[in-house]
């Protein structure tokens, strides 16, 4: 019985204006995403590489002069690495800087001893390009179709789908036969969720069909697993708005009221809920500002200094030659923990206001859609720390590495920080660690597992929602 | 007999369950997002100042004139107007330096305030935007069975059986209906300025409230606008569910998809590489003639030698050289010295450095000014050219129209903008013609201290005027004018497809 209905709602729908509608406008709109896609992405590698390139030539240059060079100067700038799934979700890219500073030479002394500031991470952040006068393009992504097109269609599709047959009476009609409410209810539902995954399919098909065929842009095996879960997301989330648009139009007697109902339901929804929150959200607590940390840096800079100074020049002192160095390199190494960590701790304040604005905006559903999918697609906030992640254990990693093969040399006096007192030797390019982003599919899941669940339980409330409001109508 | 027909279509429209939405949903957005844009401003205003102060404190604590002219900058403050459209208020530079050796402009500001610049990530919203979207929505939900339910119903035969004339039908529906849809905008925009004026922060003069009054006219055409294409719809459909759809459809099209997917969609126009290198070819040129007139003034001056800091050599610090930027097409003499302490041997060489630089500051401030209007016309056609071909797509949509037109309005459209680096520009003309009178260039403290500091306090102090209300309309003019036959056209379209219809 419910595959009759099912069937029955497929025929109504197929012959509709808004069937044909929606399919011109999704094909129009995921054959724009392919074409920007692959206009783009080919870019983006093409950066990426060259940083990579950039990283290991400044590897091999400084592992010719000496171990002291390579500690002294760092890894350089690190990428990020471009996910091929961008498409799908653009996730604030443009906002997000596509890599760490792992140098950023500070200050070098000169006197009797020339003394170079060791290097740190440093995240710069993307700077906006504050001469781009041209008109600000919104990225056509699925998050963009999917999220605002895709779930207004589905309230199109729904909205008369109980009160126009009451309005014309079939209802009752149909409720003469021994048919159970819930039946017909479902049947609805999978009426209306097949006639729109019919469009929507077949402008994915088309959109994938166009990126996969390019041989600019290659999709792995990886990618298409991710693009399967972003399709399964993609139906949870079309069924939010599927219940949503039954529940409403089952509770009123109207559909043209259900429609406005619905409608000024969806704009706040999706359109105002999530830039109003973080508004709200990222106004609460401002972290401290730009100018303080400079002051702040510049503080810890001169406090050192004097430290140092006041040791090296004290005249009733007299310090041999070895004690020199050692107050050298403690100070280049304290100078350095300190300024990284004092952007660490900035990055960290930014970091933790940015979560709790994605945390408010999550009561937003399609903010918690845009994130299932930033977080399958590997790009935005998540995939960032991610990428950070993988920095500081690299840089670890590069830290315990220059550390081991000075002890590793006999001739060094195993004093970091000062030129005299680590190894002098050049270094094999082969032995030195070097810097690979990876993206983790198991870690990608970990992030989205509470979204997912999140817009399960919307989904279920909704449908919930739907069911009982159905039952206990009267007719 | 219009009157009674207004009338009636106003009751019909008032007792609806969809003005009561309306009214409900556009006070709720507009009142919790004006709150939150005025507490915006609030920060980027507290921002401001103490970005203002940091610079004045650093000015001060030069002591020579060529090193302070590095540290002299200016700073655009936050439009209050940006409440109702941010336009680049945001996303264009605040801070630029003033200096004799290069004209400020656009290019080469910098930006101070951000605190957090992940936070940029989230989009956020300003007044304009909620009418475009929520307004245009709630115009089209109201004219989709202005005409059709009609037909529909039957109803309209007997309208026509008495003496009513078809236009004065159109007419009677569109007034009461525009009449219905204003309520809730004006009470809306009405609270938003109450809000404003009420914030301690913020005062608007007469100029303010007659742009807040253009913004509304502004909403108000483009709210017609999507009234009218609901009717033609609705009209050209006769039945209610084909218009609904229909209209709801070319809404999605107008206001979602076409402003985000047009300029992805159609080739940007890509800065002519051509015009820009040869742009800087020729500024380069200009400076390196200045260079040789430098260096021929320092060969046959009376002290043996081409050293620019005549061997003045104190405590402190000195550098000169010539820069250039070609992306930006900026290109300047920097010279800048800083001597706390001299010695005895520098005093007699303390005339010729003087008289050196009493030459070299009126030259680089005339290079300046020559190079610039070069760079003008290059920056013009390199940056803004492109930008308005863009624009221009946009403008394709009614939504694109409003949007430009408000941002007009507001004064936080590009012109707007570029008025404060105007400003600028002038400001340093008064900084040069006050060192002229002042013979700062060739003072001793231009290059050192150690006889008394420079002195900042007689320094011209800069302010910026946003532009009269009348060029601000001006600005608005041609795409209002633009919104307005757009209505017109549409009304005719409506007209004439009512007036043949069979009934």
């Amino acid at each position: 019985m419910i595959w009759h209905i099912t069937k029955r709602e497929l025929y109504d729908n197929l012959n509709s204006l808004r069937f044909a509608l929606a399919t011109v406008l999704l094909l129009g709109l995921m054959l724009t995403n392919a074409i920007l896609h692959l206009r783009e992405h080919p870019k983006r590698v093409q950066t990426y590489h060259n940083g990579v390139t950039r990283h290991q030539n400044r590897l091999a240059n400084y592992a010719e002069d000496s171990l002291y060079k390579l500690a002294e100067q760092g890894p350089g700038w690190l990428y990020k690495k471009p996910s091929d799934l961008r498409f799908c979700a653009e996730g604030g890219e443009p906002f997000l800087p596509n890599n760490v500073e792992g140098g950023f030479g500070r200050w070098g002394k000169g006197g009797e001893q020339r003394l170079e500031s060791f290097w740190i991470l440093a995240y710069h952040s993307a700077t906006p390009d504050l001469h781009n006068v041209r008109p600000n393009v919104t990225k056509v992504d699925w998050g963009f179709i999917i999220g605002y097109v895709l779930s207004l269609i589905a309230l199109l599709f729904t909205f008369d789908s109980i009160s126009h047959e009451r309005e014309q009476g079939t209802l009752r009609l149909m409720f003469a036969n021994s048919v159970p409410r819930h039946t017909v209810l479902i049947g609805k539902f999978l009426g209306a969720l097949i006639s729109i995954n019919i469009p929507f399919t077949l402008a994915v098909l088309v959109n994938l069909l166009f990126i996969s065929t390019s041989n600019d842009v290659h999709l792995g095996g990886e990618a298409w697993r991710r693009l399967c879960l972003i399709f399964f997301i993609t139906l949870l989330y079309t069924c939010l708005f599927l219940a949503l648009g039954l529940l409403v139009s089952a509770r009123v007697q109207r559909s043209a009221v259900s429609l406005v109902i619905l409608l000024l339901a969806w704009v706040t929804l999706v359109v105002f809920m999530p830039s109003t929150l973080v508004s709200i959200a990222g106004r609460s607590t401002p972290p401290k500002s730009a100018i303080g940390f400079s002051e702040r840096s510049a503080d810890l800079a001169e406090e050192l200094e004097n430290e140092y100074y006041a040791l090296r020049y004290d005249p009733d002192k007299n310090l041999t030659q070895i004690q020199v160095l050692q107050g050298a390199g403690e100070y280049v190494t304290k100078d350095a923990a300190g300024q990284e960590r004092l952007h660490a701790e900035r990055l960290k304040q930014r970091i933790s206001q940015v979560r709790r604005a994605r945390v408010i905006t999550q009561i937003s559903p399609v903010t918690t859609f845009q994130h299932l999918l930033e977080s399958f697609a590997g790009t935005g906030f998540e995939r960032h720390l991610q990428f950070l992640e993988n920095v500081k254990s690299y840089a670890q990693q590069y830290r315990v590495f220059i550390v081991d093969t000075d002890q590793a040399d006999p001739e060094s006096l195993h004093i970091s920080g000062v030129r005299e007192g680590m190894s002098q030797k050049p270094i094999p390019l082969e032995a030195i660690p070097k810097f690979e982003d990876t993206l983790s599919f198991s870690k990608d899941f970990n992030t989205a597992a509470v979204d997912l669940m999140l817009l399960s339980l919307f989904v279920i409330i909704l449908l919930s929602g739907a069911y009982l409001a159905f039952v206990r109508v009267e007719i | 007999m219009l009157t009674t027909l207004i009338r009636r279509e106003l009751l019909d429209n008032l007792m609806t369950f969809r003005f009561a939405a309306a009214v409900f949903i556009i006070l709720l957005l507009v009142v919790t997002n004006t709150v939150v844009l005025i507490k915006d401003y609030e920060q980027r205003l507290a921002s401001h100042n103490a970005a203002v102060r940091m610079h004045q404190r650093q000015l001060q604590e030069k002591k020579t004139y060529s090193a302070g002219t590095e540290k002299l900058f200016v700073d655009r403050p936050p439009n209050p107007l940006s409440i109702f459209n941010v336009g680049f208020d945001k996303q264009l530079g605040n801070e630029i330096q003033v200096s004799y050796n290069y004209v400020p402009s656009l290019w080469d500001a910098g930006m101070h305030g951000s605190d957090n610049p992940f936070m940029d990530m989230f989009a956020s919203i300003d007044i304009v935007f909620i009418f475009e979207v929520i307004l245009s929505l709630l115009a089209l939900i109201f004219a989709y069975d202005t005409l059709a339910g009609e037909y529909e119903r039957g109803t309209l035969r007997l309208v026509l059986t008495s003496h009513v004339r078809r236009g004065h039908i159109l007419l009677a529906k569109y007034i009461s209906a525009m009449l219905c849809l204003l309520v809730p905008l004006l009470m809306s925009l009405l609270l938003a300025v109450i809000l404003l004026t009420a914030t301690a922060a913020i005062s608007l003069n007469t100029d303010d409230f007659l742009r807040i009054g253009g913004i509304i006219l502004t909403t108000v055409v483009y709210l017609s606008v999507f009234y009218l294409i609901g009717m033609l719809i609705s009209a050209a459909t006769r039945r209610t569910s084909t218009a609904l759809m229909l209209s709801m459809f070319v809404w999605g099209f107008l206001v979602l998809v076409y402003p985000n997917m047009i300029l992805a969609v159609v080739p940007r126009p890509e800065a002519p590489q051509e015009r820009s290198a040869s742009a800087f070819n020729e500024i380069e040129q200009m400076w390196e003639a200045f260079d040789r007139d430098r260096k021929h003034f320092l060969t046959t001056d009376a002290l043996p030698g081409e050293d620019w800091h005549f061997k003045i050599m104190g405590s402190g610090w000195y550098g000169a050289y010539l820069w250039g930027n070609p992306g930006r097409l900026s290109y300047t003499y920097k010279s800048r010295m800083e001597v706390d302490t001299l010695n005895e041997k520098a005093e007699p060489r303390i005339p010729h450095a003087q008289n050196y630089f009493g030459f070299l500051g009126p030259q680089v401030a005339g290079t300046a000014d020559r190079t610039w209007f070069i760079r003008k016309s290059a920056l013009e056609d390199i940056f803004i050219q492109p930008a308005n071909v863009e624009r221009l797509y946009l403008k394709l949509s009614p939504v694109g129209l409003y949007d430009a037109a408000t941002q007009a309005w507001a004064g936080t459209d590009l012109l707007g903008i570029r008025d404060f680096f105007d400003a600028a520009r002038r400001y340093r003309q008064h900084v040069i013609d006050y060192f002229y009178d002042a013979e700062i260039f060739r003072s001793r403290q231009w290059f050192s201290s150690d006889k008394g500091a420079a002195d900042w306090r007689n320094l011209p102090q800069f302010s910026f005027q946003r532009v009269p209300v009348n060029t601000t309309a001006k600005r608005a003019l041609s795409d209002m004018c633009l919104l307005f036959m757009i209505n017109t056209a549409l009304f005719i379209m409506i007209f004439l497809i009512f007036v043949k219809s069979e009934v």
